[in-house]
């Protein structure tokens, strides 16, 4: 009985091997000779879309690029995109979709809550996630996981060097105060920019930094006034802010009329390149706003030349921002990655981003190995308002910093030591 | 310390007087119709939207009267998009359960915001209030802005005016009989229908009015509809349901708490609002005018 068992179930299984052999024989043809698929999981839909669509065309211009460039070890690249709308829970349910249609190398988060959650699904699920903009540290720090890596700047490269910058260049100014989103993320830009003002302005001028206690604001209020009121009651010579987007936009617009600009010599804005001078145009304070990318701080740079070039054509939009310069390094490194393992194996691509430099739109970026966080300029530019500017507004100066000079160092599963910047 | 009084209490008004513009059209739908009718920030955002393009296609910084003219239109346009949800939708909410309203009225607002996203795109926009409203006046030392002082003016002229036409004028009578008691009002030989779809317009365009008025103090992107929904459903719920007087003097005690509780609580932003509400629902359920008062 036991023997007739035995015989029966080899015959099934081979007869079950034979008709699945063709096609685990063309599945694995295919992996090897076929695209190289990158899944993209960025917010396409809500709020969040219009920082998805920049991260949409950056990875489409990236990939333009590189397949008209032979592909990647004479592999094309294609593009597989889900909508994450900025949610964790959407975004699992995409990435862990895309890993089952055999995209495990992922890209396009932006959102910090997001970016946390996908360490341990990447980890749980076999894949590999390249951030395009998530702000948090916690990344690079106490929530760090080796299948998440961040080839844009940290917060503190970002922060440190807005703030290192104008400490420079205007030491004089020592009185300072910030506007800050009551938010874990904005709480911590305000520590960053708190603890480097504190110690670059005695290295500079032998004298104390004064800060005031920053002004927390809600998320997306209609109404800044009050607070708008608190600042102007602070003694300051400059404010740092870290409010973003619309909620910006509404901020100046109502800080206007009551001459908070006209108070203070220097507006430090983080993050918003041109998202508030594109919608204020003329009536943009002026200030120094922190950028992923600038494009005119990289003429010349064959790679930001071509992204700012195809990025119009395909738009019309004269100002790209940041995050389509983050996408589009997401997949240089990628390809650079690729290329020196010869796989597309999770394992072997974690292991050739670890310390991998590559070229991008904002030169050459280094993926430190201890924490996969990269070493990348710091780009500022200070927009002014400009009646004779078509668009209302000008771009009068700007500078990129050495990423080296501005960054903290590894230190993946511990917090961030503001003491140490 | 006077001067800071007297900032925030500016302040506070300025907060009661712009939701309550937003307000208004909430709370005369909910008197009448009995709707909770999500989609109201929808269309104060549609009116925002296309006051600006009025505004820009009129060459941007504009007269004060070409504004307010911009504004009229802004709620004529959305006044005549109330038409149309009526006829597609309140007509058919009128008999059936809240949660449908609701459910109903939430999908009317994720329209609104695909509609916005379609024609106007997801881009930040902004624009400047008129020349004559961009200034500052001094009262004593306290600086007031003059377009948050012509808001405040607007949201206390726009609750004189629907208090008059709701007590004094034959139509407005009308509209509380229908409010009162809707199958009465029928059986007297009222249509009904009718004044239903005059509330439901004139509500809508208040909305669009609303949000025209607002914009020059705002970003215009499609997440605004959101941004004073919450706060206007606090105050038509805290001044009772379905009254104007109700949702005026709620305005006016949330702000004014939200006000001082920021300046004497900067650490805890934004929360004062929420905690206001939270005690005076624990407190007084059914609101500040109760339920005696509709429309």
């Amino acid at each position: 009985m036991a023997n007739k068992m035995n015989r029966r179930a080899l015959v099934k299984g081979m007869a079950v091997a034979g008709m699945a052999m063709p096609f685990v024989n063309l599945r694995s043809a295919v992996a090897q000779s076929g695209p190289i698929n990158i899944g993209v999981v960025t917010p396409l839909s809500g709020p969040a879309q219009l920082i998805g669509n920049f991260v949409r065309e950056g990875a489409e211009i990236a990939v333009e690029h590189v397949n008209a460039n032979g592909g990647i070890n004479g592999r094309e690249v294609a593009l597989m995109f889900r909508d994450s709308k900025a949610n964790p829970n959407d975004a699992s349910v995409a990435a862990r979709e895309l890993i089952g249609e055999g995209a495990n190398l992922q890209l396009g988060t932006i959102s910090s809550a997001v970016a946390l959650a996908m360490g341990s699904l990447m980890e749980s699920e076999g894949g590999v996630v390249i951030t395009s903009g998530a702000g948090t540290e916690k990344l690079n720090h106490e929530n760090y996981n080796p299948h998440v890596f961040r080839v844009g700047d940290s917060p503190v490269s970002r922060n440190a060097g807005l703030v290192r910058h104008i400490a420079t260049s205007r030491p004089e100014l020592r009185k300072w105060g910030g506007i800050i989103p009551d938010h874990e993320y904005g709480r911590t830009t305000w520590k960053i920019f708190e603890a480097t003002m504190r110690k670059v302005i005695p290295e500079l001028t032998g004298e104390e930094a004064v800060i005031s206690d920053p002004i927390l604001v809600p998320y997306g209020s209609g109404d800044y006034r009050n607070y708008i009121a608190q600042a102007m009651r602070q003694d300051v010579e400059g404010i740092y802010t870290s409010v973003y987007g619309g909620d910006a936009v509404t901020l100046y617009q109502q800080a206007n009329p009551f001459g908070l600009f006209d108070k203070i010599d220097v507006l430090l804005d983080s993050a918003n390149e041109f998202l508030v001078a594109t919608a204020m145009k003329e009536e943009t304070p002026a200030h120094w706003s922190g950028f992923h990318w600038y494009f005119e701080a990289n003429k010349g740079n064959p790679l930001s030349d071509n992204l700012y070039e195809r990025y119009v054509e395909r738009t019309g939009d004269k100002y790209p921002m940041g995050w389509a310069a983050e996408a589009h390094a997401a997949i240089l490194a990628y390809a650079g990655a690729i290329e020196k393992a010869d796989s597309t194996e999770t394992g072997d691509v974690i292991a050739a981003l670890k310390g991998l430099s590559f070229d991008s739109a904002t030169g050459v970026r280094h993926i430190r190995a201890e924490d996969n966080q990269a070493i990348k300029n710091a780009e500022l530019a200070f927009i002014e308002p400009s009646t004779s500017a078509p668009d209302g507004f000008e771009v009068t100066d700007y500078v990129s910093l050495d990423g080296e000079k501005v960054i903290e160092a590894a230190r993946p599963g511990q917090m961030l030591d503001t003491e140490a910047l | 310390m006077l001067y800071d009084i007297g900032l925030t209490v500016f302040n506070g008004l300025a907060w009661a007087m712009a939701t309550f513009l937003v307000a208004a059209g909430l709370t005369l739908i909910f008197g009448i119709l009995h709707i909770l009718n999500f989609a109201h920030g929808g269309f104060f955002m549609i009116g925002a939207y296309v006051s600006y393009s009025l505004m820009t296609g009129m060459g941007g910084s504009l007269p004060l009267w070409l504004y307010l003219v911009g504004a009229m239109l802004a709620g004529l346009v959305v006044g005549l998009l109330g038409w149309a949800v009526d006829a597609l939708v309140f007509r058919r909410l009128r008999d059936v359960e809240d949660a449908y309203s609701l459910i109903a009225t939430y999908a009317l607002l994720l329209v609104c915001g695909g509609a916005v996203q379609l024609i106007w795109g997801l881009n930040y926009l902004g624009v400047t209030p008129p020349p004559a409203l961009n200034s500052v006046v001094f009262v004593g030392n306290v600086f007031m802005p003059t377009f948050t002082i012509f808001i405040i003016l607007c949201g206390v002229l726009a609750y004189i005016g629907l208090e008059l036409f709701i007590s004094r004028t034959q139509l407005g009578q009308l509209i509380r009989v229908v409010a009162a008691d809707p199958w009465m009002a029928q059986l007297l030989g009222l249509n009904v229908k009718r004044i239903y779809l005059i509330t439901v317009i004139f509500s809508f365009a208040m909305a669009g009015v609303a949000g025209a008025l607002l914009m020059p103090n705002q970003s215009l992107s499609p997440e605004l509809g959101g941004i004073f929904l919450l706060q206007a459903f606090g105050v038509v719920i805290v001044g009772g349901m379905g009254s104007i007087r109700g949702a005026f003097l709620g305005a006016l005690l949330l702000g004014l708490i939200e006000s001082f509780g920021t300046y004497f609580f900067p650490q805890y932003p934004g929360i004062f609002f929420l905690l206001a509400l939270a005690i005076i629902l624990l407190v007084k359920p059914e609101g500040i005018m109760g339920k005696e008062q509709t429309a």
